[in-house]
């Protein structure tokens, strides 16, 4: 066995009995290094006849080529059963927490709210807005509720002095909207926002709360319009398939007035604690615009008709919820906050 | 109101109908049934007679033999504890498996002695014991002498036999708080008759008097008064009491009774005076009297000027529409009376009632308003009554006062419009049918109908009245479900709208709740407020002092709202809240933020993020840039407006566009103790601003094409030299080179010596237009290097 021969097998052999990489790196240097077997075999050449030098080189180069394959082939090996290696010694407890991270919460009355806007932005619905300090004038007298008429005293007002007031309901949005109009249509639109009324705060009333009123005024708005209009909005808040059933009630700002059940989304109408077995849900007061309030706010009644109706949220998230406090809202307790922070 | 189900039927036909039927019939057409409920209750009952009663000795007991049928051996032992027990006594008895208010007669021994059954009082079988005397309520009742014994309809004898509805009144419809306009309502409902007692034209009798009636206001526009020189005082007929009881009120004497039954048929309340107490022949109503005058029940009222008083003889007797005089109240003694019935103006009344706190059942009715003609309807059927029932003659002519006449409505709609307004397609002979039924008289030409309107509908008005009455009665179930078909209209949120939402997103990414606290506050808010939205407004007549005020800033509230949280361990506090403050002529909206505690937590992961002044700050700015405001629109300098709240060296104004936004900060530790909080941060940031101004446009700036280089220092500086002097000067000394500045440590200590600190600082350099060269930079970093010492005498670290 010529010299070449035996370097090459002495080589191929240190590279397959390499047990890792650094082995394997001994192996290169002293094999393929500067001063390694095969580049000493490559300093051997000089001495040789001019004639042999050619067929010993090239002797050589094969055997370089040939280790170096082998030395690539074995370091991929143990490149890959060292990162197995790393793999199992990386192994997590999968079972421990992930880190923690804390979602703040809309308020639930908001949630409602922005539930609602949404609805209604997309039937094309814009957001009205309006002062919570009012005047008796857009409360009271353009909502067809003159001095002394019996309907004040169905909501006890906080006076500022006789001609302001904290607003006891979000009408006198749709009033000053009307108003701002001046008789041109349509209109369409939503005004939610706080209210007041005298009443002292227990599980079911809250001298502050939250109202939603919506209001379309135009040509041939009619009574059926409401009644899908406001079906759409119980779909959205209380699930596919409720019905809506009208009842007549009275408000001074619509004629007729309607009082609004829908059909429990518990029992879906076959009668359950929460609709105290009727199957339905009183929730909301509704109705067709009055004609007076239309004139006094300078629309022609004979050429235009609307409806409005009103929401009050904290009944739909006390009963959405099943809240059985209504001081919760206000209180914010962040046990009570957090109940809120999900997709619903 | 409380419906007698079997007064009603004394004018419509209700048979077919039962309570509940009805109630329902009756709340889908408007009048909303809230109650039904039995005027008694009681099974198994029969009217005895107790044949022999013997003391049982030792106790209160007595054994009776009761004779309960028409043979003589339907005689049962009874055992009976009632004082009134007797031989002779007709009485109730309860038998063996009666079923009572309190439960089911058992028949068992008592103290061993055999007892079959019970004998009753009335209050047993559920009758209010508000309309039983003492001594009913003290005992058996002791039915009259030719009771029949045997008899088991014993409500059906007692006249008990009744149910009551109770029925919630819409204040539109106050006419049917009178029998007589509630039966037409119910006729309407049920399509039947309707048939009112004849009682019409029954006052037009009487001798020519002397009495004489008038007003000195507008107030009492009309007023009928009546002379009756004789009546007879003594008991009302049964049925008469059942019905007052059945109403809720008491029976009295059948004179006084008499008028209240009238009252509760017609709706008109009444008032009789003892004719010979009254001190003259004449009756003014007055409305300018001042004066403390003693009312029936004793008690003293100060009568002020826009009170209704009625005055006889130029001296008051009553107060109009709410309580009469003692002097002339009507008695056993009484033989001769004065009627009157009087349109008195609703709101007057309700005011007086109000103010002096007699809310009684007359002021009531008045306060709703009242019919033109119930006044002559109660006084017709008061003479009709009186004559039968207490002996009443020597009529005088009927007095009026004013123009009593009446010109019923007429009110025109349409078909089209009707149908037009309720999205409806009845046809004309079913709107016809509703408005025949309710009594309007409709004439049809075409489309048109016209109604006329009975007296007592004194709400229908417009077409749109009539249109209500025609859905109601036919029935909403009619209604299809339609959406508005019309313009289109384009529905979007407003600038503010997007800024709240946009609040909302980014403050309940960053842990923190939306919180929504009360409006009205205390003094106390108000005199500690943070930069108070002007002077408070009060209100005029608050609940209590707690709610005394609008607030003018939130601070309070929120502290308040982190004060109830720390006391009950809900966590750290992380809160906001967006609302509206006012004071006097203005109006401001607000952005409140709270943190007391870590904003994130974890101890596992080794993940801590306080909620301090930098995280404020940090939370604050991220906000302003996410609505398009930062960089030289924005400035945070010293907090000089308010230490009383804040911290005064932990905290900061912070201003846009030279406009003062607010302040946030730690809150004053001193401050933070009065709400028991430890180390609460608190921002409160004006909003209208950020509502109406424009953010900084949107614009792309083309991405770098040449590498960056960072470089690292650290320099020691006085303690004093804040972090943005250091930047600025790096800034123009490094011109337009420097693409960022970072601090990322600060030090101090005693490696680098009192007063002193220690900030490393990462340079980033880089040009727009060619790969910057070692040599340019270091040029330019040297130049930052002598800035700092030269202008800041902060030095390189060593």
């Amino acid at each position: 066995m010529d010299r070449i021969t035996e370097v090459q097998n002495e080589a191929l052999a240190a590279i397959e009995s390499a047990a890792d990489l650094e082995a394997l790196q001994q192996a290169r240097i002293k094999y393929l290094g500067k001063k390694g077997s095969i580049q000493a075999l490559m300093s051997e050449m000089k001495s040789l006849p001019k004639e042999e030098k050619p067929a010993f080189g090239q002797r050589v180069n094969v055997c370089k080529q040939t280790v170096t394959e082998a030395l690539e082939k074995a370091a991929e090996k143990l490149e890959a059963k060292a990162l197995e290696e790393q793999l199992v010694k990386d192994r997590l407890d999968i079972t421990l927490p992930g880190v923690k991270k804390e979602a703040g919460t809309i308020h639930p009355l908001h949630m409602i709210q922005q539930e609602i806007e949404d609805l209604f932005i997309g039937m094309g619905y814009k957001i009205a807005e309006g002062p919570e300090v009012e005047e008796d004038y857009y409360n009271f007298e353009l909502a067809n509720i003159p001095k002394d008429h019996p309907a004040r005293e169905m909501q006890d007002t906080f006076y500022i002095d006789p001609n302001t007031l904290l607003r006891t309901h979000t009408t006198a949005m749709q009033m000053r909207e009307l108003e701002k109009a001046k008789g041109k249509t349509p209109i369409k639109l939503i005004c939610p926002g706080k209210v007041y009324r005298r009443d002292d705060d227990d599980a079911t009333h809250s001298h502050q709360f939250t109202q939603c009123e919506g209001l379309v005024v135009g040509e041939h708005i009619t009574l059926a319009d409401l009644k899908g209009t406001l079906e759409f909005m119980a779909n959205r808040m209380f699930g596919e398939g409720r019905q809506v059933r009208f009842r007549p009630s009275y408000f001074p700002f619509t004629e007729p007035s309607v009082e609004v059940d829908v059909s429990c989304p518990f029992c879906n109408g076959k009668g359950c604690g929460v609709c105290k077995g009727s199957g339905w849900i009183e929730i909301l007061g509704a109705g067709m615009v009055h004609p007076h309030v239309l004139e006094m706010n300078g629309f022609d009644s004979e050429k235009c008709t609307g409806f409005a109706f009103g929401i009050g949220l904290e009944r739909v998230a006390m009963l959405k919820y099943g809240i059985d406090d209504i001081r919760n809202f206000y209180i914010n307790d962040q046990r009570f906050l957090k109940t809120f922070d999900r997709f619903d | 109101m409380r419906l007698s189900y079997k007064w009603l039927s004394e004018y419509v036909d209700l048979s077919g109908i039962t309570p509940s039927e009805l109630a329902d019939r009756m709340t889908t057409a408007g009048l909303e049934v809230e109650g039904i409920e039995p005027m008694a209750k009681g099974t198994h009952l029969v009217i005895g007679e107790v044949l022999s009663s013997e003391d049982v000795p030792g106790t209160h007991l007595h054994i009776t033999q009761t004779k309960v049928g028409p043979n003589d051996d339907d005689v049962l032992q009874i055992v009976c504890g009632a004082p009134n027990c007797r031989a002779g006594l007709k009485v109730i008895v309860a038998l063996d498996g009666a079923e009572l208010p309190d439960g089911t007669i058992h028949v068992r021994p008592l103290r061993g002695i055999d007892s079959n059954g019970m004998l009753c009082a009335l209050y047993e079988l559920g009758v209010d014991k508000k309309y039983l005397t003492e001594y009913q309520c003290s005992g058996i009742e002791e039915l009259p002498a030719d009771a029949p014994v045997g008899e088991t309809d014993v409500l059906g004898y007692l006249g008990y036999d009744d149910t009551i509805l109770d029925v919630s009144l819409t204040p539109n419809r106050a006419d049917c708080s009178s029998m007589w306009n509630m039966a037409k309502e119910v006729g309407a409902i049920l399509h039947r008759e309707v048939k009112w007692p004849d009682y019409a034209g029954k006052a037009e009798i009487g001798e020519e008097g002397t009495f004489k009636v008038s007003s000195a206001t507008e107030k009492c526009p009309v007023f009928y008064g009546k002379a009756v020189n004789h009546v007879k005082v003594g008991p009302s007929p049964k049925w008469m009491v059942n019905y007052l009881h059945a109403a809720g009120m008491n029976s009295i004497n059948n004179v006084v009774d008499i008028s209240n039954f009238v009252m509760l048929e017609t709706g008109q309340p009444l008032h009789y005076y003892n004719l010979a107490k009254l001190p003259a022949r004449e009756i003014t109503v007055r409305d300018d009297i001042e004066m403390t005058m003693t009312a029936l029940d004793g008690v003293e009222f100060e009568i002020r000027k826009g009170d209704l008083v009625i005055t006889t003889g130029g001296e008051p007797t009553g107060i109009a529409g709410i309580m009469g005089g003692e002097e002339s109240m009507i008695d056993e003694t009484t033989d001769s009376i004065f009627i009157e019935a009087a349109s008195f103006d609703a709101a007057s009344v309700r005011r007086s009632s109000i103010r002096l706190n007699l809310i009684t059942e007359a002021a009531q009715r008045f306060s709703k308003g009242l019919e033109p003609l119930a006044m002559a309807k109660a006084v017709d059927r008061s003479v009709q009554l009186l004559t039968e029932y207490a002996d009443a003659s020597g009529f005088e002519k009927t007095v009026i006062y004013g123009d009593p006449s009446f010109e019923p409505k007429t009110v025109k709609e349409t078909l089209s419009h009707c149908n037009d307004l309720l999205g409806t397609e009845f046809t004309m002979d079913q709107v016809k049918e509703v408005l025949t039924w309710l009594d309007f008289n409709p004439e049809v030409n075409g489309d048109e109908i016209t109604c006329t309107i009975p007296s007592y509908r004194t709400d229908i008005e417009r077409p749109a009245d009539i249109d209500e009455e025609v859905i109601r009665l036919i029935g909403f179930d009619s209604l299809k479900s339609t959406l508005p078909f019309m313009e289109a209209t384009v529905g979007r949120l407003t600038p503010a709208q997007r800024v709240r939402r946009t609040i909302c997103e980014l403050m309940t990414g960053a842990s923190l709740n939306e919180i929504i606290t009360y409006t009205l506050v205390p003094q106390e808010y108000i005199d500690e407020a943070f930069c108070a939205c002007g002077d408070a407004i009060a209100l005029a007549m608050p609940m209590s002092d707690a709610k005394k005020y609008i607030r003018t800033s939130l601070i309070n509230s929120v502290l308040e709202c982190a004060q109830y949280n720390t006391a009950h361990q809900t966590g750290a506090c992380r809160f906001f809240e967006i609302s509206k403050v006012y004071g006097k002529g203005c109006e401001e909206e607000r952005l409140a933020v709270l943190f007391d505690g870590n904003l994130q937590e974890d101890r596992l992961h080794g993940i801590e993020e306080p909620g301090d002044f930098y995280a404020m700050k940090g939370l604050i700015l991220s906000l302003l840039k996410k609505l398009g405001f930062s960089g030289g629109r924005i400035l945070i300098k010293e907090n000089t407006s308010d230490t009383v709240h804040f911290h005064p060296y932990r905290s900061a104004e912070i201003w846009m566009d030279r406009k003062f936004l607010g302040v946030f900060g730690d809150i004053h530790p001193a401050y933070a103790k009065k709400f028991d909080l430890k180390k609460p941060v608190y921002a409160e940031i004006k909003l209208d601003q950020l509502f109406e101004t424009k953010g900084t446009r949107m614009k792309f700036v083309p991405l770098d094409r040449y590498p960056a280089v960072s470089r690292d220092i650290a320099v020691v500086a006085d303690t004093e030299v804040s972090a943005k002097q250091l930047m600025e000067t790096i800034s123009r000394a490094g011109s337009r080179l420097i693409r960022n500045i970072e601090i990322f440590d600060i030090y101090e200590g005693e490696r680098i010596g009192e007063g002193k600190k220690s900030v490393a600082l990462r340079i980033t350099y880089q040009a727009s237009d060619h790969t910057l060269k070692d040599e340019e930079i270091t040029k330019v970093h040297n130049q930052i290097l002598d800035a700092l010492k030269n202008k800041l005498k902060a030095e390189l670290r060593a």
